[in-house]
């Protein structure tokens, strides 16, 4: 497969996976501002940290200054300028399934090229009710389910689905590695007082794990529990260690199970993470700890992203990301 | 809710002038009279939105970036009997061969010109004849791969070649799509026709294009060949991911492929493999910046010297512009006596070569009865319909012609044939032309139909795409059948 295709295929899968939790994070917040008091919210900077986990405090405030909820949703929904707006996503997801459509079903790039086509009109988007951007996000929801489906109901096992599943893969267990740096450092000062249960429930939900979670340990809401789940718990499907664990299984698709002079360097980076997350007790932690270890996890997902890339000669090829 | 209309003085495909149809259409006619109104009105809508969700699009150049535009398409459909099929097929055939033979003539020895048949500077002055690849030996000794050759048909119904395109002819993938969407919404249509199918053409894409084996490929080697495209943004980026799919052969762009030691290779994620077969969809002028145009980053440097090394071959050839642009058009039928020693089977359309002071002197005093082309020119740009003109615009173009006679030549206007077409709620004659598609490997082959272009805006006799021409299912009936 030339590479550049398997770039394209790599950041299809990452962008159809960021627009899928993008969506859901946007979606959450918008709810959580109806349920929370005006002063709960600036004090537990529930905006702030969305626009953390999503894109870009600074460059927000260097393009809107304050924070109003107008501003918020055409920024991280609608914007032009905002490279990981749900506009700007899609359309990469688009651009790189139209680049690779001999190779992926049909019935995925129609998904996909439908659902471009049917919001164009969204694009920078100014005044949006919350009925519309609710609709919206709903369909993100459906279409990147529908997405979902047709991948792993018509693909066959080979390389561009590999390729594909590990995009997938890494980019939700960077997007929950953010949200638990994110809510670490958020919950920092309420460290003393105790009272940071607020931002676990804010990390289960942005997870999309609260659901899981509830039914497992219910109705414990224990910090170095919740870490744990979203870390290294081994079967829920948004838990670090499975999306890396996944990552490895592609691996190992792709290589044959085998090891080679060219791969020898990712596997190696892959059992970084594994021992990791088999040496590490979390509830024998302390914050400082945990701080250091989530940092540390991230760093270890991005420097796997670039042996990868490099191994697979992606890096060069430089497609639409 | 068919209603027949006047034909007047055109040739019309399916009607007679007495409104009766003929005979190869009369069960489609009849058919069409039984189909009511709001089904046909949501067919239609069915037809387009599905072109649009598939992203079977041409991107139009010179609009706001990027849009991307279906080719309308129209459902009634071009109705071929099987003897004039025939014919035409033999036509094209002894064209192809023809205008093969004038291309390996031109690199090589040049005869027809030394025999005094066709004029030097027409060579020598054409931007698209390259010596840069004068003498190479290749494959099969073919240059044309696949040609589509568009025909018109006059008021009398004869069947005239228009153009020839033996660089990259695009629009395969809208036959195969028409006929899709035909089968899909208008199911019904079909049952009372037996026609030859486009599945197997495939088959036979497939083994032309891989019997170009490079001259130096071992035997024991499978060749390996790919597509080389623009790019996405290309207007033809559907034509070519289509084929790519069709032919099982890789996708790939400039940036893919590289040349060491005179050897192509694509960048894959196991490091570099050999390429044997390109079939380029990019023009000669970019291929390879080292050959041709410098600023060129669609190209592959040292292509050129690799193709003629006989590493890598390169589907159509390289300069076949020489033999297609519409100047050269003239001599076609010279070519085929001279090469073939035979008749055209299919006439041109008569054609004034602008260079001869005579003809010269006879057309700008006829220009608002004439047609005018600028020969280096396609799209239905640069052209001049002399009765539709302006008298500024016929004025500019005889201004045109005196500077430089060469750019151009004349034809008559034709009363080119009309078929109904189905838009907007109604039925409505409409001028059509055929692109027919030739094959050719180890031997030719002539795809049955083709892509008929119509002009959508009545009384438009332009049929390009770019400029709001739609497309339409070409149906070619089984000699056993048709009169059943």
């Amino acid at each position: 497969m030339l590479s550049r295709v398997a770039d394209s295929l790599y950041w299809m899968a990452r962008n159809c996976e960021r627009t899928e939790n993008n969506a859901h994070i946007l979606g959450v917040q918008l709810i959580r501002m109806l349920e929370v008091s005006e002063q709960d919210r600036i004090t537990h900077g529930d905006w702030e940290t969305i626009l953390e986990i999503c894109s870009s405090k600074m460059e927000y405030e260097r393009m809107y200054g304050e924070i109003t909820v107008q501003n918020l949703i055409h920024y991280l929904a609608f914007s032009k300028e905002n490279p990981n707006s749900l506009s700007n996503t899609l359309l990469h997801v688009r651009e790189n399934a139209k680049t690779t459509r001999n190779i992926i079903p049909n019935d995925l790039w129609e998904v996909w090229n439908d659902f471009y086509l049917a919001s164009l009109t969204n694009v920078n988007k100014k005044d949006c009710s919350l009925k519309e951007i609710h609709s919206f996000l709903k369909q993100i929801k459906i279409t990147s389910m529908t997405s979902t489906g047709i991948i792993d109901s018509a693909m066959s096992r080979d390389l561009p689905y590999q390729f594909m599943k590990i995009g997938k893969w890494l980019e939700r267990a960077e997007k929950t590695a953010i949200i638990l740096k994110v809510s670490v450092e958020r919950s920092k000062p309420f460290q003393e007082s105790g009272l940071t249960e607020y931002y676990w429930r804010s990390a289960l939900q942005l997870v999309n794990g609260y659901e899981d979670y509830s039914k497992k340990f219910r109705p414990l809401m224990n910090p170095k529990l919740i870490l744990q789940f979203l870390l290294s718990d081994k079967s829920f499907p948004r838990s670090i260690r499975y999306c890396m664990s996944h990552v490895r299984k592609a691996i190992m698709e792709l290589e044959s199970e085998r090891v080679s002079h060219y791969s020898w360097k990712m596997y190696a980076a892959l059992d970084k993470l594994r021992t990791d997350f088999d040496e590490t007790r979390i509830e024998e932690m302390t914050f400082e700890e945990i701080e250091s270890f989530v940092n540390l996890t991230l760093g270890r997902c991005s420097e796997f992203s670039q042996i990868f890339s490099e191994t697979y000669y992606l890096i060069e090829a430089d497609s639409v990301q | 809710m068919f209603k027949p209309y006047e034909t007047n003085s055109y040739f019309d495909e399916m009607l007679n002038p007495n409104g009766q149809p003929k005979d190869h259409y009369k069960s489609f006619h009849s058919m069409l009279l039984e189909v009511s109104e709001e089904e046909f009105k949501e067919k239609h809508d069915t037809a387009q939105l599905s072109f649009l969700r598939q992203g079977i699009t041409f991107t139009v150049y010179g609009e706001e970036e990027g849009t991307e535009r279906t080719m309308p398409f129209d459902f009634v459909p071009i109705i071929i009997p099987a003897e004039k099929w025939n014919m035409i097929e033999k036509g094209m055939i002894q064209r192809v061969e023809a205008l093969n033979l004038y291309l390996e003539d031109i690199y090589k020895d040049q005869l027809i010109v030394k025999d005094g048949v066709i004029p030097r500077v027409l060579i020598e002055q054409n931007p698209y004849y390259f010596k840069q690849v004068a003498g190479v030996e290749i494959p099969l000794k073919n240059h044309i791969f696949l040609a589509g050759i568009d025909l018109i048909r006059d008021e009398h119904g004869v069947y005239r070649v228009l153009e020839d395109n033996l660089r990259n002819p695009s629009g395969l993938s809208y036959v195969y799509q028409n006929r899709f969407v035909m089968r899909q919404v208008y199911p019904e249509f079909f049952s009372e026709h037996s026609l030859y199918t486009l599945e197997t053409q495939v088959t036979h894409l497939e083994s032309a294009l891989l019997s170009h084996r490079p001259l130096n490929l071992p035997e024991y080697l499978e060749p390996r060949a790919v597509l080389l495209t623009a790019g996405m943004y290309n207007s033809a980026y559907y034509d070519h991911v289509f084929l790519a799919q069709q032919l099982n052969i890789a996708l790939v762009e400039g940036r893919d492929l590289l040349v060491k030691d005179h050897v192509v290779y694509m960048k894959t994620i196991r490091g570099l493999k050999r390429v044997d077969i390109i079939y380029r969809r990019i023009d000669d002028d970019f291929l390879d910046p080292e050959a041709f145009r410098k600023d060129s980053l669609l190209g592959v440097p040292g292509l050129i010297e690799a193709y003629k090394e006989g590493n890598v071959s390169i589907l159509n050839g390289v300069g076949n512009g020489v033999a297609d642009d519409k100047a050269m058009y003239a001599y076609v039928p010279d070519m085929i006596r001279y090469y073939l020693n035979e008749d055209p089977i299919i006439p041109n359309v008569e054609t004034f070569i602008l260079s001869d002071p005579d003809q010269r002197e006879w057309v700008l005093e006829r220009l608002d009865q004439l047609v005018v082309k600028n020969v280096g020119a396609s799209g239905g740009y640069d052209m001049l319909i002399g009765p539709h003109a302006s008298e500024e615009q016929l004025e500019l173009f005889g201004k045109k012609i005196m500077e430089s006679p060469h750019q151009y030549i004349a034809q008559p206007t034709i009363k080119l044939s009309r078929a109904p077409v189905y838009q907007q709620g109604r039925f409505y004659p409409c001028h059509i032309d055929l692109r027919v598609f030739v094959m050719k490997g180890e031997k030719v082959n002539v795809l049955p139909g083709g892509l008929s272009r119509v002009a959508l805006k009545e009384g438009s006799l332009v049929v390009n795409s770019s400029q709001g021409g739609g497309g339409k299912d070409t149906w070619v009936l089984k000699e056993e059948t048709q009169h059943a």
